[in-house]
């Protein structure tokens, strides 16, 4: 069993991705901007409706996560996870189409902002539920070990999540069996209203997994190379038959927790320190980018979304007659 | 279906071993998953020697975790495994009522329509062993509240067989409710494999005066109520749902149409519980044209199950109790 | 280019939100992302951020005013730019809030004489309800079909007040213009009893308060309605007047069936069309069937001929295969014929859905199932919704013509008189006799012109006359 350990990845790690790999990687992080960017504004046009939880500012750990998985893997996602969904691969169009509520959505109109699944895509869905997925990457584990496949599966989770009695309970048995989970933790300070600093008496989240006999690392959320290089490390371990790994993502939420959140709880200039350390600008920087091609990038960005926008506005509403289906199978 | 008749007789907790044990050999993706169910057996002995034939991987002992053990079982179901997960005690289901409730019953609507969770979730509920009020719990209508889950409660061994066999098989998740009290009631069951369809209820015994509609341990003393009651001319008619939920209740309400008379007996507590739903069933339907009397219902009191051994019979419906009801119903006093 | 500042949408439901302050004024400068408004929803107080930095220009809502979400609030506008022409203030309206859609498709559509009387709001909500036996029929509860089965009442006449128009008890009741469920005549009080021994008491003609109660309370059981003699008949219980009048009060169909021909006579405008058809060559095609029948076949009849000629008129005449909805006609592409069966007290209409789509034997055996089944009280609810068109055939009587009363919403109603053997001219000129069948079709000129009518008892004639038109 490995013994817990805790390190910021070293620069010198930083080694795998190509340029190429880094300028498809940005670009989905614009991606993500400008989906959220969109979906807030048909929110506030009454267009999309319920909530939703933006993670505006947490792109890079999206990106880099699942950057570093396969597509044999499984993703379990958060209700924040608009990111990690778009990061896996998932359309756009079929995303917003969802969000509008229409039968051409990834839940059929069923599930909405909160709930997007592709099981085909192993994406097994985000989770409404603080902590909710994390029991369930238990059994996708234990299946994977019975089906005897080179797979693992991420279960993505806030600092909130943790906690919660869940985390206790499927950390300690994915360790106590080696199972291959991936437990991503992003920490982007607040549980709602409730800042990281009043609801736990340590320093790292990461630091829970020297209780479960795991490995435990804390990485920068917003250095998309960091996230990518602990989560591929992560994956040679549960691949190697070396257990679960805790990585916790330090990172930031621009936005409020939903919809109706006036962030009393913070301040205009905590945010804005946060916005300079802001993932897009910071990758585009490293890649050396002119603004020319940044905003060339982003426009494209922006015609992808508004296509989704389209297609999602085109498509037909479910139909009441069928509002039973999908209790059963 | 094979006939339970002229065959071996074995108890129930037999029974529901050898449909685990049947469904296992037939099936790799089937195993299960629960507290002390390995090399101990089981708290109720279940899967005793299961361990020793399927070995640790088929047969997972878990810490003392049932929001994982739950969730274990959705995570795997949905990625193509076919779970059974054991709750020790039905009481114990409350620790794991989100993965239940607010997971398995829901991913797949969620998802719309495009997920599966075949899920088995064991549980052995009711009362009557001294174990007092919080491993003695009848919570199976709560279950029957969640659309999306399944609840099964067979009431003899071989309807436990054939049940749980089917269970093993649903796309969907199921909650398998046993009774501490009828693991040791033994009943003919075939030796080959067989399922009984969820859904549908058994006429366990035919009669003309009143319909008795009984869950679980209730079908046990309901039938010894009608030895009773036959004695003095008063033929019962006894339905066993054995599926509260989804529950085809046409062949009681045809019982009904023709003895015009019913009472519902149940163990769980009487307040909005399932007899309030049977009861229900029966008024909406053409039934209620046929009614010659109020429709009662024998439950559990209102109260939590005491450990004094006096206090816990008198608790829920014995048979003295179902004979004195049916008899009032019977004789017109109601 | 100036940027609109919209009320935005902050939580669930909601659709105004209260400007509390605004935190900047005309003109002034602000930074993208400053707050310049605090505003209120019914639960939290936020603030309003720039949308993009440039000069602030309000369009005159003042602190304290309620304005419905996403209406443009102000402008951000580049220095030196004038605000766009100044929107209309919308007035305070909850109303103009999004609301969601309208479900394009229910599972049900209300029927059309729910709209008659007054407009009901449309169902808030998608609705729960068991899918109706009947595309068209309004959801109807099963107390509800049941006394309106027992009372004769068409159900689509009726107006539901339950959940998406559906059609309850006390509906049938109301319509019926009678309180609870008829309570047994002379005591007014109500009558302990089972329901199995109601139902018997009602199979039986047995007025539940003659009955002793065995049971506790005296309540009436199934067993004590088994052991009652027949009530006396009403005609009984109200005394004989001087002059030999009998007072003979409505029974409940009676009165249903006095309101509906009331109000059609009064709201529609009949106008009548006449023609007398030969009908020697049906009277074959009647002859011919009955000697071709298998065993169990039912017996043919020129009711059931009839019908199969109407329904193909109708086809080519669709504008008769209307309700008259509110304001607008609702054309059918289904053809449900009501057929009009005398009982020994009233009348009744039973249904032959989808007759275009039944054969001669067919529409023979459910007309005569239906008209057995109406006579012994035993037509289902269903039997008795959705008809599109009534023919009402008095030919068993020694009636050459009659008019009869339109059944709303439905706008024709043609009536068949007897087929008597009349001269009348053949090809050449010369004196034969035929069988000619007076064939009379109201109208209800609102909806239907006398050309349209015409031009349908043309073409029913002609097909009464050469049946094989239908085959072609």
């Amino acid at each position: 069993m490995a013994k817990s350990k805790n390190a910021q990845t070293s620069q010198a790690a930083k080694r795998k991705l190509s340029e190429k790999q880094l300028h498809e990687m940005l670009y989905t992080m614009m991606l993500i901007r400008r989906f959220e960017e969109k979906a807030l504004d048909l929110y506030s046009l009454g267009k999309v409706h319920g909530t939703m939880h933006l993670s505006i500012g947490q792109e890079a750990t999206a990106v880099g996560a699942s950057g570093a998985l396969t597509q044999q893997d499984y993703l379990l996602n958060t209700h924040r996870g608009h990111g990690h969904c778009l990061a896996w691969g998932s359309q756009a169009d079929l995303m917003m189409a969802e969000f509008m509520g229409k039968e051409t959505g990834y839940c059929r109109g069923r599930g909405g902002s909160m709930h997007i699944a592709n099981v085909d895509a192993n994406n097994l869905g985000a989770n409404g539920i603080v902590a909710g997925g994390l029991p369930i990457s238990v059994g996708v584990g234990l299946s994977i070990r019975a089906r005897n496949t080179e797979q693992v599966v991420m279960v993505v989770f806030g600092d909130g999540a943790s906690n919660e009695g869940a985390f206790h309970e499927s950390i300690n048995m994915a360790s106590i069996w080696n199972l291959p989970v991936i437990f991503l933790c992003e920490n982007n300070q607040y549980a709602m209203s409730m800042p990281v600093e009043k609801s736990m008496n340590i320093d790292r989240i990461s630091d829970r997994a020297a209780a479960y006999g795991i490995e435990g690392v804390t990485v920068d959320g917003n250095d998309v190379e960091a996230v990518y290089e602990a989560v591929h490390n992560a994956r040679q371990r549960a691949i190697a038959g070396k257990g679960p790994t805790l990585i916790e993502c330090n990172t930031y939420r621009y936005m409020g927790h939903s919809k109706s959140d006036r962030q009393a709880y913070r301040t205009r200039d905590e945010v804005k320190t946060w916005m300079d350390k802001d993932p897009i600008e910071r990758l585009a920087g490293h890649l050396d980018m002119s603004k020319k091609d940044k905003d060339g990038l982003f426009k494209k960005a922006e015609a992808e979304i508004e296509k989704a926008v389209e297609f999602a506005e085109a498509s037909p509403e479910p139909d009441v007659a069928d509002i039973m289906e999908g209790v059963y199978a | 279906m094979p006939s339970p008749n002229g065959t071996r007789e074995i108890t129930y907790v037999e029974a529901v071993r050898e449909a685990l044990t049947q469904s296992m050999q037939a099936d790799e993706r089937v195993f299960l998953i629960g507290e002390d169910i390995g090399v101990y057996g089981g708290a109720f002995g279940v899967s005793a020697g299961m361990h020793a034939e399927f070995g640790g991987e088929r047969v997972i002992d878990t810490p003392i975790s049932e929001a994982a053990i739950v969730g274990a079982c959705v995570g795997a179901a949905l990625t193509g495994m076919r779970p059974v997960g054991e709750i020790q005690f039905m009481d114990f289901i409350t620790l794991g009522m989100e993965q239940l409730v607010l997971q398995a019953a829901k991913v797949r609507f969620m998802f719309g329509g495009k997920a599966t969770v075949p899920m088995v979730l064991r549980t052995p509920g009711g009362s009557g062993t001294g174990a007092a009020a919080q491993h003695s719990e009848s919570l199976e209508t709560w279950f029957t509240h969640v659309p999306g889950l399944k609840v099964v409660m067979p009431s003899s061994p071989y309807d436990a067989k054939g049940l749980l066999m089917a269970a093993i098989q649903d796309e969907n998740p199921v909650i398998f409710v046993e009774h501490k009290l009828l693991y040791k009631v033994s009943g003919p069951v075939p030796e080959e494999p067989y399922t009984i369809p969820l859904g549908e209820p058994n006429i366990v015994r035919e009669g003309k005066h009143l319909t008795v509609v009984a869950t679980s341990i209730m079908v046990q003393r309901a039938k010894q109520a009608a030895e009773e009651l036959a004695k003095e001319g008063i033929e019962i008619e006894i339905v066993d749902p054995r599926t509260l939920n989804p529950f085809d209740d046409s062949l009681m309400i045809q019982s009904v149409v023709k003895t015009g008379k019913a009472l519902v007996v149940h163990e769980a507590v009487k307040t909005s519980g399932y007899g309030a739903e049977l009861v229900s069933r029966i008024v909406e339907s053409e039934a209620f044209d046929y009614l010659d009397a109020p429709v009662r219902r024998l439950a559990g009191l209102d109260i939590p199950i005491p450990y004094n051994r006096n206090l816990e019979y008198h608790a829920v419906p014995q048979v003295e109790n179902i004979v004195a009801e049916a008899r009032k119903l019977v004789r017109g006093e109601y | 280019m100036a940027k609109e500042v919209i009320m935005p949408v902050f939580g669930f439901n909601q659709e105004t939100s209260q400007i509390v302050s605004w935190l900047v004024k005309d003109g002034q400068t602000v930074e993208q992302g400053d707050p310049i408004a605090e505003v209120t929803t019914d639960k939290i107080n936020m603030e309003i951020e720039a949308p993009t930095g440039g000069v602030f220009s309000g369009v005159g809502y003042a602190a304290g005013e309620t304005v419905p979400v996403t209406t443009v609030i102000a402008y951000i506008l580049e220095p030196g730019e004038k605000a766009p022409e100044a929107p209309v203030k919308a007035p305070v309206t909850p109303q103009a809030a999004p609301t969601p859609e309208e479900p394009e498709k229910s599972s049900y559509t209300p029927d059309p004489p729910t709209q008659n009387e007054q407009q009901l709001p449309p169902p808030a909500q998608p609705e729960y309800l068991p899918p109706a036996t009947d595309g068209r029929v309004a959801p109807v509860s099963d107390l509800a079909a049941k006394v309106a089965s027992e009372h004769g009442v068409d159900l689509a006449a009726v107006r539901g007040s339950g959940m998406g128009g559906r059609i309850t008890r006390k509906d049938v009741e109301s319509y019926l213009g009678a309180g609870a469920a008829a309570p047994a005549a002379g005591s007014g009080a109500k009558v302990r009893a089972t329901p199995a021994a109601r139902q018997a008491a009602r199979q039986r003609g047995i007025a539940l308060d003659t009955v002793r109660g065995s049971g506790p309370h005296g309540r009436v059981q199934a067993a004590d309605v088994a052991a009652a003699q027949p009530a006396p008949r009403p005609r009984t219980a109200a005394p004989a007047q001087p002059g030999g009048v009998q007072r003979i009060p409505f029974t409940q169909m009676r009165r249903t069936i006095a309101d509906n021909l009331q109000r059609s006579m009064q709201e529609a405008p009949h106008i009548y069309f006449q023609v007398d058809a030969d009908v020697s060559a049906l009277n074959d095609m009647v002859a011919e069937a009955n000697r071709q029948a298998a065993e169990g076949d039912a017996k043919v009849t020129l009711t059931a001929v009839l019908a199969k000629a109407v329904a193909w008129t109708l086809q080519r005449h669709p504008r008769l295969n209307s309700h008259l909805g509110q304001g607008e006609v609702l054309q059918y592409q289904d053809i449900h014929l009501g057929i009009a069966v005398a009982l020994d007290d009233g009348l009744i209409v039973p249904v032959v859905h989808n007759a275009d789509h039944k054969n001669v034997r067919q529409l023979a055996a459910e007309v005569n199932d239906l008209a057995s089944r109406a006579r012994s009280g035993k037509l289902k609810p269903t039997d008795l919704q959705g008809a599109t068109f009534t023919i009402s055939n008095l030919g068993m009587f020694r009636v050459d013509r009659f008019t009869a009363i339109i059944n709303p919403p439905q706008v024709g109603i043609l009536a068949i008189g007897r087929a008597s053997r009349r001269l009348v001219p053949d090809a050449l000129g010369q004196a034969i006799v035929r069988p000619i069948a007076a064939l009379t079709l109201s109208v209800d000129h609102r909806v239907i012109d006398g050309a349209v009518a015409a031009a349908f008892l043309d073409d029913l004639s002609a097909v009464c006359e050469r049946p094989h038109l239908m085959a072609l």
